[in-house]
């Protein structure tokens, strides 16, 4: 008896809290299908959000910088993380603590330092050299080095997973270093590569603060020009540009995870 | 599959090489010798795992590598291989020195004790790797794979993913694929350790019957002297770095050199030498005649070159004790003996007659050419 | 003859495993120094400098800015910013408990469900952390904002006055913050209730007679690596938190993050910034320190510290 009421209580707060964690996200789509720009209240549904949208430049441009943002930082962090993590897994035995404390540092740095740290530094350089004004370079740079560790620590981990007779293998079955990095290394990778990719596509999406502080006057991404749009006065059109972000990072997440279903099944 | 017993008489006998399953090539049927000389390595600063190994193996031996674990057998099958490299010394197989090759350079193959198979390929793919990457053209590699799988008794099984095989497949398949490159010398890394008893004793006769079927040099490691006596032309046996001793199965069980290798080999009636007149010599166990000419501190008695009668019986070579345990085994039993303060182990066949009980009053006999003299 | 070999042989072999450290680490370790030591470095040293005319650093090196970040200005002393510290301080550790009070049954109800089911409801918590954090707060906008469902209860309720949102206000940052980092909390919990050893359970109902006696000697202790672990993951990136408190916190709700932001925009003083931000890091690995110190002595070791 008292346990049962334990469990329905449980249940209950379960949907309690899911109801907390979506509300936010479900009311701003809802309302971006408002046919008023009321935050209030629901008169009808309209796509006129949608409509203005297509014609914002602004929008389109945020649009366009924070995709070619995130695809040229996944692919540059991609390479170098990717080294770093079998040099890591390779030379495992050796004493790397100055590489681990390297490697933790962009992730344990809180998101404001690093940010500031960043601007400051290439206000310094752009002064001394006339380099790195503020623009596209810079936040790629600032999100290549946020996204270097997580591509790491996946490949790394993937490495230590897999039995180290393996890599003999390949050379006693006459690779050669080329042919053990073409046939056996990057076949083995190719899951945790694809998944680190993603994972960098979408912290480079989700980022604000260090692109914001990184960014010029022409490179403003998406959630820098919402980040705007709403210190200028709640507009509805913002809704609309977030439901199409959720539906994005939605349509992403689906995806990878019935690549890497499938990837486990057949 | 051929009847286990027929295929271990065959290895007793040496089986010149025939045949081959693995194409039609004659020539390199003389299959390769290996010659070690003054093999040294060391982990670290203090850890020696080789301390100057000197070894010969023969072209188309099945050669042993027996011993505990960390006597450095496995440095030694790596060294071969060349997964790790000698601190000193030099390798020579088949006649070429090949101490500073790197193993992709080596005609030399493992079977790996964990298989080592790639999880990302399908045991085609798995059987056609070493091939692939010495640039066999698809054709031929469809068809040597083809054909070791046939050897193996697997053909049906190329399709399938790494995952959905038993152990024993694994290990099956683990073996085709270095035999498929058709090495100099095949290392196997204690192939069977990872299965249960039942697949093991099958699989090691099919080890054999492949092996004497290919007439390929195997270097085969274990720390099972069970399985290396079933299995080994020659057996060399290790301790903390050095040979012990090299020779045949017979060889290494009935006349082991020294204390260590007779412990490994299951030896437990060892007995130091008190006191030496000529051939007779005093023991723990009693006074014993030995043949002329054997020297060492240690006696060995074999359990089983031991008669058992019953009641004290006065004689050469008879030792009178008493019966504090007997194990039954059906087609044998083994039998605890105590002599003044030591005991003593008899094996005796289960011919049908009685069977001494414990507590019963006997005398051991052991004849002076049984008696095997040995070292510390 | 045969020693040197060796030597030189054993020595080859390691100059050659170096190059390849050296290969494959060198390009990811000297870009993380390159745009990410050097560059707080030199936010540390601006904190020593002087504030120029336009907010830039300036020298001769003083320490002008730590004072500044304690209050004194040149018209004497006011507690703003130390006000906004404690804020930060406080809002941190709110936020933490009552994240932990949400995740904790939370992380249990998941680890007690159907098999199949548990990735996906993990799935369920995780998958609104990764909308973009701005869009996420501008959600809570969204609710608390006047004359909303919400903002008309806290009213009628006589917790707010007519006509006002419920934000901008230190609630609304309490409630941004532990809707954002709730996940943070609820993963490592969960791992932990999954590895729960439930024989200790069982052992324990039979030897308190009270749940709560069992709970607190058997289930709690086997948690408390999952919860250090969460502690961490959600307190140090609270502590420094910038969107949350700059939008639904207002004047009166900013923290430290949005006082070191502040620096670096209008009205600009960047060694006032650096102050706060090596105050920021001083927290930061206080906390990571703590937090490995507990955690090794509580047997958990490595694995508490991500």
């Amino acid at each position: 008896m008292k346990r049962s009421i334990f469990k329905k209580g449980l249940r209950g707060f379960w949907w309690l809290t899911i109801g907390f964690l979506y509300l936010p996200l479900i009311v701003v789509m809802l309302f971006s299908f408002n046919a008023s720009n009321s935050a209030a209240s629901f008169t009808g549904i309209s796509l006129r959000w949608y409509r203005r949208l297509l014609g914002n430049d602004a929008i389109l441009s945020a649009l366009s910088n924070s995709l070619l943002l995130a695809v040229i930082s996944s692919l540059v962090a991609l390479v170098i993380g990717c080294l770093i993590g079998y040099g890591m897994y390779r030379h495992r035995h050796r004493k790397l603590g100055w590489l681990i404390v390297l490697i933790y540092l962009p992730i344990v740095l809180p998101d404001i330092v690093f940010g500031i740290s960043e601007m400051t530094f290439f206000v310094k350089i752009n002064e001394l050299t006339g380099l790195l004004s503020p623009g596209l370079s810079t936040m790629i740079i600032a999100h290549v080095t946020f996204q270097i560790p997580f591509v790491a620590l996946i490949v790394y981990s993937r490495f230590v997973g897999l039995d180290p007779s393996l890599f003999e293998a390949a050379k006693d079955l006459y690779a050669t270093p080329r042919q053990r990095v073409q046939f056996f290394m990057l076949p083995t990778l190719k899951p945790a590569l694809i998944s680190a990719f993603f994972l960098s596509f979408t912290l480079s999406l989700d980022d604000f603060v260090i692109s914001f502080f990184t960014s010029g006057p022409e490179s403003a991404t998406l959630p820098i020009y919402i980040w705007s749009a709403i210190r200028k006065g709640v507009t509805p059109e913002i809704n609309a540009i977030a439901t199409l972000m959720m539906m994005a990072v939605a349509i992403a997440a689906i995806a990878s995870l019935w690549l890497s279903r499938r990837r486990t099944v057949s | 599959m051929s009847d286990p017993q027929m295929v271990m008489d065959e290895s007793l006998q040496r089986v010149e090489p025939q045949e081959s399953a693995v194409g039609e090539r004659g020539e390199r049927l003389a299959a390769s010798s290996i010659e070690m000389k003054g093999l040294h390595k060391r982990f670290g600063n203090d850890a020696v795992a080789l301390n100057g190994v000197d070894l010969t193996i023969r072209a188309g031996e099945f050669f042993t590598l027996l011993g505990p674990s960390g006597c450095g057998k496995t440095t030694l099958l790596r060294i071969l291989a060349g997964l790790e490299e000698a601190d000193d010394g030099t390798l020579i197989i088949g006649g070429k020195d090949v101490t500073e090759e790197p193993p992709h350079r080596r005609s030399v193959n493992t079977v790996f004790q964990s298989y080592a198979l790639f999880p990302h390929l399908s045991v085609r793919e798995n059987l056609a790797f070493g091939l692939k990457m010495r640039g066999v053209g698809a054709q031929e590699r469809e068809a040597k794979v083809a054909e070791v799988a046939n050897l193996i008794q697997l053909g049906e099984l190329v399709d399938r993913r790494i995952d959905q095989l038993s152990g024993g497949q694994r290990q099956r398949i683990a073996l085709a694929r270095a035999l498929v490159c058709e090495p100099d010398v095949l290392l196997l890394d204690e192939p069977l350790s990872a299965l249960d008893a039942g697949l093991r004793s099958q699989l090691q006769v099919e080890l054999l019957r492949v092996q004497k079927r290919l007439g390929m040099t195997f270097v085969f490691v274990t720390h099972d002297q069970q399985e290396a006596m079933v299995m080994s032309d020659r057996i060399a046996v290790l301790n903390g770095g050095n040979i012990q001793q090299i020779g045949s199965p017979r060889e290494i069980y009935e006349t082991p050199i020294n204390v260590f290798v007779a412990r490994f080999m299951g030896h437990d009636n060892l007995y130091a030498i008190t006191e030496r007149e000529g051939c007779r010599v005093t023991t723990p166990v009693g006074t014993l005649e030995l043949e002329g000419g054997s020297e060492g501190e240690f006696v060995l008695i074999r359990p089983e070159t031991l008669d058992l009668k019953l009641g004290h019986v006065a004689g050469t070579n008879h030792l009178p004790g008493r019966i504090t345990e007997r194990l039954y085994r059906g087609s044998h039993a083994e039998y605890r003996i105590a002599i003044g303060a030591t005991s003593l182990q008899a094996t005796v066949n289960n011919r049908g007659h009685h069977l001494p009980d414990v507590g019963d009053e006997v005398t051991l006999v052991v004849s002076s050419e049984d008696l095997v003299t040995l070292s510390e | 003859m045969s020693k040197t070999t060796a030597v030189i042989g054993r020595r080859q072999a390691i100059v050659r495993e170096t190059r390849h450290l050296l290969f494959t680490v060198t390009p990811g370790a000297a870009w993380i120094f390159i745009f990410l030591v050097l560059p707080s470095a030199y936010l540390m040293s601006v904190a020593f400098m002087s504030n120029g005319p336009y907010g830039l650093p300036e020298m001769p090196l003083s320490l002008t800015s730590f004072q500044q970040l304690a209050g004194q200005g040149f018209l004497g002393w006011s507690p703003g910013n130390l006000l906004t510290l404690m804020r930060s301080l406080w809002q941190t550790v709110l936020s933490t408990v009552l994240v932990v009070l949400v995740a904790y049954p939370i992380a249990y109800y998941i680890s007690q469900a159907d098999i199949r089911w548990r990735p996906i409801m993990l799935l369920a918590v995780v998958v609104p952390s990764w909308t973009n954090q701005v869009i996420r707060t501008f959600g809570w906008m969204n609710l608390l904002a006047p004359g909303t469902p919400l903002a008309e209860l806290a009213e009628a309720m006589g917790m707010i006055a007519p006509n006002m949102g419920l934000y901008p206000s230190n609630f609304a940052v309490t409630l941004g913050l532990v809707y954002n980092f709730l996940p943070f909390m609820v993963l490592p919990l969960y791992a932990a209730f999954e590895k729960l050893n439930f024989a200790l359970v069982e052992a324990a109902r039979d030897l308190y007679a009270s749940p709560f006696k069992a709970f607190w000697h058997a289930v709690f202790p086997q948690t408390l690596p999952g919860l250090l672990a969460g502690v961490v993951l959600v307190a140090i990136p609270a502590f420094g938190m910038y969107v949350i408190p700059e939008l639904l916190g207002g004047g009166k709700g900013m923290m430290l993050g949005n006082l070191v932001a502040n620096q670096f925009a209008g009205s600009a003083n960047w060694p006032l910034g650096a102050a706060g931000a090596i105050l920021m890091l001083i927290a930061t690995f206080i906390g990571l320190y703590a937090m490995r110190r507990i955690g090794k002595r509580l047997g958990g070791g490595e694995e508490v510290v991500i």
